[in-house]
């Protein structure tokens, strides 16, 4: 399992300023400036992608086309603005498409056996089985919602950004988050209850 | 209303770091996906770089080839309706005489007048 973010955004107006300059670089032709981005976001952009698509591989190659799309209009992108939800909803767009033309699903419904119950061994094992009861609950929100929630609580955007990416109102954004987390919650109550 | 009903407007650290364990990609290869993308850098952007009218020259190519076809086609069925025979069935055959078909010269008006009142 691979650590947390390598590479932290940094926070605030020099967040913004910095990743204008990488984009004004890039722009310019140097690649590395573009490299440097891509080694800051793919953390977050693979997860936002697994959590519009389910599979680890197709969220990847989702994630990839998300960061290709981004640098042919990166000339589009507002340099006042911060670069991650302009990013973010590329990639969150790119994931969708593939969804969409995925023929047959390949996450199945939830198993309900597999919520709430099952022996817990106090190992690695445990917070790896506790990853597979969360993506199968995630499986079963519907794709607006478990995007939304994982942008809030996993990536730290704000409703209002979240509302940009997935163009969508503010008020549905607290909506879909609020019933994500209802259902995930409960689900962690009950692991921790156990 | 309970506390769940409530909304918190703030990131849930505890839901946030179960769900960034459940979502982080199986496998350590943060570097190798990072280099799969900088290898399609180069692609991408020649791609995108594309001038509009190569891509219109490209599809004109293929319009000038699909007309030259239908051309060709529709010459091939002119070419063998002219080479069939007569078809008294039709109309026009049944009312016009194989005379004024042949001939060089047209008719005086008279001779076609007489024409289609023998046909009758």
């Amino acid at each position: 399992m691979p650590s947390d973010t390598p590479s932290q955004p940094p926070q605030g107006a020099a967040r913004i300023a910095g990743e204008a300059d990488l984009v004004a670089r890039t722009l310019a032709g140097e690649r590395a400036a573009f490299g440097v981005l891509v080694e800051r976001y793919a953390p977050q952009a693979r997860r936002v992608a697994r959590a519009v698509l389910g599979d680890a591989d197709e969220a990847d190659d989702a994630a990839q086309d998300g960061f290709l799309s981004a640098l042919v209009k990166l000339a589009q992108y507002d340099a006042r603005r911060p670069f991650g939800p302009w990013l973010m909803r590329i990639v969150a767009n790119a994931a969708t498409d593939r969804r969409r033309r995925r023929q047959v699903r390949r996450v199945e419904p939830l198993d309900p056996g597999l919520v709430g119950g099952g022996p817990r061994p106090d190992t690695d094992a445990v917070r790896s089985e506790l990853g597979e009861h969360l993506r199968a609950a995630l499986a079963e929100l519907p794709p607006r919602r478990r995007t939304a929630v994982v942008l809030f609580d996993v990536e730290g955007y704000s409703h209002a950004e979240i509302a940009e990416m997935l163009a969508i109102p503010e008020g549905t954004v607290r909506s879909e988050v609020f019933h994500a987390r209802r259902r995930l919650r409960a689900l962690l109550a009950d692991w921790k209850g156990a | 209303m309970t506390d769940e009903r409530v909304f918190d407007h703030r990131p849930d650290p505890e839901l946030g770091a179960a769900l960034r364990r459940a979502l982080d990609p199986p496998r350590d290869d943060h570097a190798a996906f990072v280099a799969r993308v900088m290898a399609r850098y180069d692609g991408a952007l020649s791609a995108a770089a594309l001038p509009t009218w190569q891509v219109l020259a490209a599809w004109s190519r293929r319009g000038i080839v699909a007309a030259a076809a239908a051309a060709a086609l529709a010459g091939f069925l002119v070419g063998r309706a002219l080479q069939a025979p007569e078809d008294p069935a039709t109309l026009d055959a049944a009312l016009t005489p194989v005379a004024f078909i042949n001939a060089t010269d047209p008719p005086d008006a008279s001779v076609v007048f007489s024409s289609l009142v023998d046909q009758r």
